[in-house]
C-alpha cells in the first residue's frame, strides 16, 4: 500500500516535472514567428515567408495613409506571410510592434484581399500590467475593421482597465500593418 | 588614466541605458532572442526594469469656515517593475504625499555643569513617504502565482485601482479614503503572502483572483505633541497618544491571529465585470485581553453600456465588541489622561492624553460612478486636441454614501474605568459632478463640484479631511486637479 509521504512525494515530482512545459505568464512570448500565422489565418494550408525592409519611401506611403496620427516605433523591416488555401489566397500576416507603456508589443495582424482585418493575434507582451488584451475577447474586436475605422478605445474598441495605453497601441499597431497591405498588395488609397 | 577611462566608459553605459528609457526603448526583447544573441547590455537592463510614476495636484475652495482655499501637491509616486528573469517579477511603489521636505538636526554639546542635547524634525505639513507596494511574483501558470511582501490588500476595487491618474474627479472616494469604510484608509497595505491568477473561460469569459495571508490591521499608538500658550490659562505642553487602528507592522505582528484577504472578479465579457471580495483579521493587539475581530466583505464592478461607463463599490465593515475593547483599553490606560496641578506649577501645565479613534461598531457604503467619454472631431485641429493620439472630454458623476452605526464620539475613564462611552448614527452623503479632460489616457485635468452633506447632526468627526465645526452639516466645494502618469 502506498504511504501518504510517498504519496505526497510522488504528486510534487509529478507537479515538478509537469510545470515547466506548461508555465505561462500574464507576460511573455506567447507565440513564435513560425506559429503566428497560422493564428490569424487558422484555414491556410499554405505560407509564404517573405521581408520587406523598411524604407524611408515605404514609411511615407504608409504615414500618408495612417494620417496624423503616427505609430510609436517604426520597424526595421516587415516580416509577411501570405496565407492561401490551396491556390486561394486567404490574405497577408504581417508582424508589427508598437509600444505600450513601456515595452513594445508584438502581434501579428492577418489581413483579408478586401482590405479588412482577419484577426490579431499577440506574439509577445512585456507590461507587467493590462496582459488581458492577449485575450481573444479583446482581439476579435478587430476583425473586419478596414484602414478607416479609428481602433481607439472608447471610440470603436472597447477599453480594457488599467491598459488603455496598450490598447490603443495595438489599434495604431493594426492600422499600421493595413496600411502596409495597402501599399504592398491592394494599391489603392485605402477602403 | 585607467580609472578614468572605466568611469567614462561607465557613465556612457549610464547614459546609454538612461536613453533608452526617456526613448522608450525602441525595439527591445533580449529575452525572447535565441539563447546565444548578443544583446546591447542597455537593451538587456532596460528590458528588466521598467521606471514609471504618477502623481496629482488639485486646488480646492470651500464654503466651510475653518477652509482655506489653496494648491495640494497630493501625491507623488515612483514605480518600478523588474523581470530579472522571465518567471520573476518584483513590484514596487512608493508614495511621496505632500511631501516637500524632511530635515533632522541633532547635535551634543557640554555645557557649564552638564550635558545638552538638542534635536528637531523638519518637514512640510502632513507629509507621508509611504510604501505603497513591494512584492514579488513567482509564475507558474496564468491561473496560479505565487506573490509576497507588501500587498494592496483586495477589498474593492479603488484600493486596487488608486491611481489618481485613472480617475476623472480630483478626491478619491469616502469609501475608501474620506471616511473608510475599509478599515483603513486607502491605500491600504499590508505584509503577507499568497496566490494570485486569471483564466478565460471560453471566448468572452475572465475570471481574476487573489487570495493573501497577512499580519493585518490592527490597534496601534501614534503620539502627537502639542504647545499652546494660554492666555490667562497656563502654558501647555501635551503629549497625546492616539491609538486608531492601521495597517499591520512590517516587522513583528502586534497580535498572533493572521488576516486572511481575498477579491474573486468575474467578467462575462469585456466591459462588465464583478467582483466579491472580503477580509478578516484580529484588530487588538496582545497588549489587550479582548481578542476581536474586523470583517469586511465588498462587492463592487464596471459595466460599459454603449458609451456610458458605470462603475461602483459597495463595502460593509463590522468591528466586533469595540465597547469590550474600549473597557480594555481604559483598564490597561487607567486614567485618560494627566497633568501636572497648578498648585505645583503655576504657570506651566504638562499633560499626557490616551485617546482611542476611528472605530465604529460597523460602517458600510457605497459609490456608483457615471461617466460618458467623448470627443467631437470638430476639435482635432485645436490647442486641445493637436499632436495627440486619443483625447477624450469626460462627464461625470458620483454619488455616494457613507452609513456610520455606533460611531465612537467621546470614551473617557479614570482609575481603569470606563466613564463616558458615547457614540453616534449618521449618514454622510456626497454629490460629485465633474468634467475632465484626457489629451493623452496618463493625463486627466478635471474639475469638479462636490456638495458634501448630513441630514441630521454635525459633519464634524466623520471626514478625515473636512474641518468642520459643530454647527456645520453641508459643504459645497470645488476642485481643479492634474494628475498624470508616465
Amino acid at each position: 500500500m502506498l504511504s501518504r509521504r510517498a504519496f505526497a512525494l510522488g504528486l510534487m515530482t509529478h507537479a515538478a516535472g509537469l510545470l515547466p512545459s506548461e508555465v505561462q505568464a500574464q507576460e511573455g512570448v506567447f507565440l513564435t514567428e513560425a506559429a503566428a500565422p497560422a493564428a490569424v489565418f487558422p484555414r491556410a494550408t499554405d505560407f509564404e515567408r517573405t521581408i520587406v525592409p523598411s524604407t524611408p519611401e515605404l514609411r511615407a506611403q504608409i504615414q500618408t495613409r495612417l494620417g496624423a496620427l503616427r505609430p510609436s516605433l517604426w520597424e526595421e523591416e516587415y516580416v509577411i506571410f501570405t496565407a492561401k488555401h490551396r491556390a486561394m489566397l486567404l490574405g497577408y500576416g504581417v508582424i508589427v510592434e508598437e509600444i505600450g507603456k513601456h515595452q513594445p508589443i508584438t502581434f501579428i495582424v492577418g489581413v483579408r484581399p478586401d482590405g479588412k482585418v482577419a484577426e490579431v493575434a499577440i506574439m509577445a507582451y512585456r507590461e507587467p500590467y493590462g496582459g488581458e488584451v492577449r485575450y481573444p475577447r479583446f482581439l476579435a474586436q478587430y476583425t473586419g475593421k478596414t484602414l478607416r475605422d479609428p481602433l481607439l478605445p472608447y471610440r470603436d474598441i472597447h477599453n480594457i482597465t488599467g491598459a488603455t495605453l496598450s490598447c490603443q497601441s495595438i489599434g495604431q499597431g493594426v492600422r499600421k500593418a493595413l496600411a502596409l497591405v495597402h501599399v504592398l498588395f491592394l494599391k489603392e488609397g485605402g477602403s | 588614466m585607467h580609472g578614468g577611462h572605466r568611469t567614462q566608459g561607465i557613465s556612457r553605459q549610464l547614459a546609454v541605458m538612461l536613453g533608452s528609457f526617456v526613448i522608450g526603448m525602441g525595439l527591445v526583447h533580449a529575452q525572447d532572442k535565441p539563447p546565444g544573441t548578443p544583446v546591447p547590455l542597455a537593451t538587456a537592463l532596460a528590458e528588466r526594469v521598467n521606471l514609471g510614476g504618477y502623481g496629482s495636484v488639485k486646488y480646492e475652495t470651500n464654503d466651510l469656515k475653518e477652509s482655506n482655499n489653496g494648491f495640494d501637491f497630493r501625491r507623488f509616486i515612483l514605480t518600478l517593475n523588474a523581470r530579472p528573469v522571465p518567471r520573476l517579477h518584483f513590484n514596487f511603489e512608493l508614495e511621496f504625499e505632500r511631501f516637500t521636505a524632511l530635515e533632522l538636526e541633532r547635535s551634543v554639546e557640554a555645557t557649564a555643569g552638564g550635558l545638552k542635547v538638542e534635536q528637531a524634525v523638519e518637514g512640510s505639513n502632513k507629509s507621508e513617504i509611504k510604501l505603497e507596494q513591494a512584492w514579488v511574483q513567482y509564475d507558474i501558470v496564468p491561473w496560479l502565482n505565487l506573490r509576497a511582501g507588501a500587498l494592496l490588500v483586495p477589498v474593492g476595487r479603488f484600493n486596487l485601482l488608486h491611481d489618481d491618474n485613472r480617475w476623472n474627479i480630483p478626491r478619491r472616494p469616502l469609501v475608501d479614503r474620506g471616511a473608510p469604510v475599509l478599515p483603513v484608509k486607502g491605500t491600504w497595505t499590508e505584509l503577507g503572502a499568497g496566490i494570485a491568477g486569471e483564466t478565460a473561460i471560453g471566448r468572452q469569459g475572465l475570471v481574476r483572483y487573489e487570495i493573501y495571508v497577512m499580519n493585518g490591521v490592527v490597534l496601534d499608538a501614534e503620539v502627537e505633541e502639542i504647545v499652546q500658550t494660554r492666555d490667562p490659562r497656563r502654558d501647555k505642553l501635551e503629549l497625546e497618544a492616539e491609538f486608531r487602528p492601521v495597517g499591520g507592522p512590517f516587522d513583528k505582528d502586534l497580535n498572533a491571529g493572521k488576516a486572511i484577504a481575498g477579491r474573486v472578479l468575474v467578467s462575462p465579457s469585456l466591459g462588465y465585470e464583478l467582483a466579491v471580495s472580503g477580509y478578516v483579521g484580529e484588530y487588538t493587539p496582545d497588549i489587550l485581553a479582548a481578542d476581536e475581530y474586523v470583517w469586511s466583505i465588498g462587492l463592487d464592478g464596471k459595466a460599459t453600456l454603449g458609451g456610458l461607463e458605470i462603475e461602483g463599490e459597495y463595502v460593509f465593515t463590522r468591528w466586533k465588541n469595540i465597547k469590550r475593547v474600549a473597557r480594555d483599553f481604559a483598564r490597561i490606560v487607567r486614567d485618560k489622561s494627566a497633568d501636572t496641578p497648578s498648585s505645583a506649577s503655576p504657570t506651566f501645565e504638562a499633560e499626557i492624553e490616551f485617546e482611542l479613534i476611528n472605530l465604529a461598531d460597523s460602517k458600510q457604503g457605497y459609490w456608483i460612478e457615471l461617466r460618458y467619454p467623448f470627443w467631437p472631431a470638430a476639435l482635432n485641429q485645436t490647442v486641445l486636441g493637436k499632436g495627440f493620439t486619443n483625447p477624450q472630454l469626460v462627464p461625470v458623476l458620483r454619488w455616494e454614501q457613507v452609513f456610520f452605526n455606533d460611531l465612537l464620539t467621546d470614551f473617557a475613564f479614570k482609575g481603569g474605568a470606563v466613564t463616558t462611552l458615547a457614540t453616534r448614527n449618521a449618514t454622510l452623503n456626497r454629490l460629485s459632478v465633474g468634467f475632465a479632460y484626457r489629451p493623452s489616457p496618463l493625463w486627466v485635468i478635471s474639475l469638479a463640484y462636490e456638495y458634501t452633506f448630513v441630514e441630521n447632526g454635525s459633519l464634524r468627526g466623520l471626514t478625515n479631511f473636512l474641518p468642520a465645526q459643530e454647527n456645520e452639516s453641508k459643504v459645497h466645494a470645488f476642485l481643479m486637479g492634474i494628475a498624470f502618469g508616465f
